[in-house]
C-alpha cells in the first residue's frame, strides 16, 4: 500500500506532474537539438536545483533524461543526425525511411516503441531492485571496489578508441577525485597548501567543462553543416504497425534492459546490440536493413528507452553508474544528500517508488509530447549552432558560478572544457573521467577498508577473494574486460 | 566503429602524449609525497595506484603515437585549433576574467554580441536584438525564478529592482 501512495508522489502534486512535464518536453528538444546532450543538460541542470527540495530537481532531471533519450531519435530520422549517441542506431533506417516520405510514420513508431520500451524497463527496474539491492548487502568493501573499477574499466573499453585511452581517463578521473581533504584522515591531497581546494574540486565544474564547454568547442569546427529538411505528415502510427512489431519491440526491450543494467554500459551500446539482434533475427523484413526497414528503427529505439530504467538498477541499488548520465544523475543524488547504494531502499524506500512512479509519468508524457506539436519542433530544431553554441557558454558559466557563487569554480570549468576539447580531439573519452571523479571515493575507501580488514596483508587479501564466488566472478570481469583488449589477445583473435 | 583506432598521428597529438606523461609523473610524485610508500591503506595508496596507472597509460599511448605516420594536410591552426575556436576560446576567457568586476548583465551582453556576431554573422541590429532576448530570457529564467546568484558587479542591479517594484507599486495605488 504505502508503495503505490509512494508511486503516485509525482501524479498528485501539481508542481511535481508540472516539473516532470516541463523535464520530459525539454529533454526531447534538448535530445532532438544536435549539439545540446542530455549529459550536458543534466549537469548544468544539477547546479540550478541543488538548492531545490530534492522530489522537485529529481522530477524535472528523470524527465530531461526520458524525454532526452528518446529525442535523440527525432533527428536521425529526420537530419541523419542523431541528436544523442543512443539514436546513432536509429538513423541507419529511421533516415532511409524519412527519404522515402516515411518521416511522420517513423517518428511515429519509434515513438510508440520508444515507450514501449521505457515500460518494460520500468517494470524490470521495479522487479529486480530491491532483490539486487537485498543481495548487495552482502557485497564486501573489496566487491565495491571491483564494481566501481569494473564500471570505469567497461565505459572505458566500450566507447573509446583504445582500451588504454580509457584506463588513462578513468584513472585521471580518480584522481580528480582524490583532491582535498581525505575523507577517513582529514589528510590534505593534491592541495597545494591552497584552503580553497581543501573540499576538492566540484565535480559538477568538471562535468559542465567536460561535457558542456568541451562539446560546445567541438561543434565550432562544423559550423556551416547545413540540414536538409524533410516532409512530414500523419505521425500517429496505425494499430496494426504497432501490433504487428510489439513481439519484437518487447523482446528488445528485456536486451535493452540488461544491457542498460550492467555497469559500464548505457543506451547507445543497448541500441546497437538491439539493432544487430533485429536484422539477424527478421527473416524476411519487408525492406531490406538499412534502406528503410521498420524492424531495424523499432528495434533500437525501444532498446535504448528500455536501458534508462535498467541503468536506474545498479544506480539505485548499488551507486554504480551505468555510463556517463547515470553518472551524473549519481552527482545529482549525493548533492541533494541521498547515497545511492543498498541501504538507499531500505533507509529510503519512498524515493525508490518515487523515482519508480517519476519514471512511469516521464515515460507517458513522452507518448504525448511525442506524438503532438511535430510542426513547431522542425521549427525549433533548426535553431542555427551560431546562436546555440553562444547559448550553451552562457549556460555553462552561469550553471558552474552558481554551484558555489564562486568564479573558481568558472576557472575549473573552463580548464576541464579546453582539457576535455584536446581529448576529445585526440580520441580519449571524456566519459570515464566524470565516472571516475564520481566513483573516486567509493573505490578509495573501500580499498582501504578491505585491506585493513585483511590486516595489511595482500596474500590474506587475495586468498579470501578467491573463496567468494561473487568477488571471484567480479574479479574475472575486470580481468577478461582488460586482457581481452591487449596486442597478444588481438593477436590471437586474428590467427584464430 | 567502436575500436577503431586511428592510423595517423593528428597534429600536435605527439606533443600532447607526452605533455600527458609529464603531467602523469608529476601527479606520481605529488602522490607520493602524501604518505610515500607507508601503508597499503595509507591516504595516499590509492592515489598512487592511480597515477601509476596514469604514468603507464600515457606512455603506452605516447609510444604509439611515435610509430603511427603522421596525418598527410592536416594542420595543428586548420584541424585542432582553427581561428574559429581560438577566438570563441579568446572571447570566452575574456568574459570569465572580468564577469566578477563588471557583474552578469554587462558582460554578458557583450559576450553574447561579440559571439553571435563572430559565430552568426547576423548584421548588427539583428545580433543586437537576439543579444537582448537571449540575455532577457536567461536573467528572468535563472536569476528571476531559479534564484541564482549572478555577480553585480558595477551595475545597480538591487536599486534598478528596488525602483521597478515601486514603480509597479505606485502604479497599483494610483
Amino acid at each position: 500500500m504505502e508503495a503505490i501512495s509512494n508511486f503516485l508522489i509525482t501524479w498528485t502534486s501539481i508542481d511535481l506532474l508540472a516539473l516532470t512535464a516541463l523535464g520530459t518536453f525539454l529533454g526531447i528538444y534538448i535530445g532532438a537539438i544536435p549539439g545540446l546532450s542530455v549529459t550536458m543538460a543534466v549537469s548544468i541542470l544539477i547546479s540550478f536545483t541543488f538548492s531545490w527540495e530534492v522530489y522537485n530537481a529529481l522530477a524535472l532531471m528523470v524527465g530531461v533524461f526520458m524525454g532526452g533519450v528518446y529525442g535523440g531519435s527525432r533527428t536521425a530520422i529526420l537530419l541523419n543526425i542523431p541528436g544523442a549517441p543512443s539514436a546513432i542506431a536509429t538513423a541507419l533506417d529511421g533516415f532511409p525511411m524519412a527519404q522515402k516520405g516515411e518521416a511522420g510514420r517513423a517518428i511515429g513508431l519509434s515513438t510508440v516503441m520508444s515507450v514501449v520500451g521505457g515500460f518494460v524497463g520500468i517494470i524490470i527496474l521495479s522487479i529486480a531492485a530491491p532483490n539486487i539491492s537485498e543481495f548487495a548487502l552482502t557485497f564486501q568493501p573489496r566487491d565495491y571496489m571491483m564494481l566501481g573499477i569494473m564500471g570505469i574499466l567497461l565505459v572505458g573499453s566500450l566507447s573509446g578508441e583504445s582500451l588504454t585511452k580509457g584506463i588513462f581517463a578513468g584513472a585521471f578521473g580518480m584522481l580528480i577525485g582524490t583532491v582535498g581533504l581525505d575523507p577517513l584522515t582529514a589528510e590534505e591531497r593534491f592541495t597545494f597548501g591552497v584552503v580553497e581546494l581543501w573540499n576538492g574540486i566540484n565535480p559538477v565544474a568538471v562535468m559542465i567543462g567536460m561535457f558542456g564547454l568541451s562539446e560546445a568547442l567541438m561543434q565550432l569546427h562544423h559550423l556551416d553543416k547545413q540540414a536538409i529538411k524533410q516532409k512530414l505528415d500523419k505521425i500517429i502510427p496505425s494499430w496494426g504497425d504497432v501490433k504487428k512489431y510489439l513481439p519484437l519491440s518487447l523482446q528488445t526491450s528485456t536486451i535493452g534492459t540488461i544491457i542498460g543494467a550492467l555497469p559500464g554500459t548505457g543506451g547507445d551500446i543497448a541500441a546497437l546490440i538491439s539493432y544487430d539482434y533485429a536484422k539477424r533475427t527478421t527473416k524476411k523484413p519487408e525492406v531490406s536493413f538499412g534502406q528503410g526497414a521498420k524492424e531495424g528503427l523499432i528495434a533500437p529505439e525501444s532498446a535504448n528507452n528500455a536501458a534508462v530504467g535498467g541503468a536506474y538498477i545498479p544506480m539505485l541499488t548499488l551507486g554504480i553508474p551505468g555510463d556517463a548520465v547515470t553518472a551524473v544523475f549519481i552527482g545529482a543524488l549525493f548533492i541533494h544528500g541521498l547515497n545511492p547504494g543498498p541501504l538507499l531502499l531500505i533507509e529510503r524506500p519512498e524515493m525508490f517508488w518515487m523515482t519508480v512512479g517519476n519514471l512511469t509519468l516521464a515515460n507517458i508524457f513522452v507518448l504525448i509530447f511525442g506524438l503532438t506539436g511535430i510542426k513547431i519542433f522542425s521549427k525549433i530544431v533548426e535553431c542555427p549552432k551560431g546562436l546555440l553554441i553562444p547559448m550553451i557558454f552562457m549556460l555553462s558559466i552561469v550553471g558552474a558560478y552558481a554551484i558555489n557563487t564562486s568564479i573558481a569554480d568558472v576557472w575549473w570549468m573552463i580548464a576541464f572544457g579546453v582539457l576535455g576539447y584536446f581529448m576529445k580531439l585526440y580520441g580519449f573519452q571524456v566519459g570515464p573521467v566524470i565516472l571516475g571523479v564520481i566513483l573516486a571515493r567509493l573505490v578509495d575507501e573501500n580499498w582501504r577498508r578491505a585491506i585493513i580488514s585483511e590486516r595489511e596483508s595482500l596474500p590474506d587479501f587475495f586468498a579470501n577473494l578467491f573463496a567468494s564466488p561473487l568477488s571471484v566472478a567480479l574479479f574475472t570481469i575486470i580481468v577478461l574486460a582488460v586482457v581481452t583488449q591487449t596486442p597478444l589477445m588481438k593477436l590471437i583473435k586474428r590467427k584464430g | 566503429m567502436l575500436h577503431s583506432q586511428h592510423a595517423t598521428v593528428k597534429p600536435g597529438e605527439v606533443l600532447f602524449g607526452f605533455l600527458l606523461v609529464a603531467f602523469s609523473l608529476f601527479l606520481f610524485w605529488q602522490s607520493y609525497e602524501i604518505a610515500g610508500f607507508s601503508a597499503l591503506s595509507s591516504p595516499g595508496s590509492f592515489p598512487l595506484a592511480a597515477s601509476a596507472l596514469m604514468v603507464i597509460s600515457s606512455c603506452i599511448v605516447a609510444v604509439q603515437n611515435l610509430k603511427l605516420p603522421k596525418q598527410e594536410g592536416a594542420f595543428f591552426s586548420v584541424d585542432i585549433m582553427p581561428k574559429i575556436v581560438a577566438v570563441t576560446l579568446a572571447i570566452l576567457l575574456i568574459f570569465s576574467v572580468v564577469l566578477e568586476t563588471v557583474g552578469f548583465i554587462l558582460t554578458a551582453f557583450v559576450f553574447l554580441v561579440a559571439s553571435i556576431r563572430y559565430l552568426h554573422r547576423s548584421s548588427w541590429q539583428r545580433t543586437l536584438l537576439l543579444s537582448t532576448m537571449i540575455l532577457v530570457i536567461i536573467y528572468v529564467v535563472f536569476r528571476l525564478i531559479f534564484q541564482v546568484v549572478l555577480p553585480e558587479g558595477i551595475v545597480p542591479e538591487r536599486e534598478i529592482m528596488a525602483w521597478f517594484e515601486d514603480l509597479f507599486k505606485s502604479g497599483g495605488t494610483n
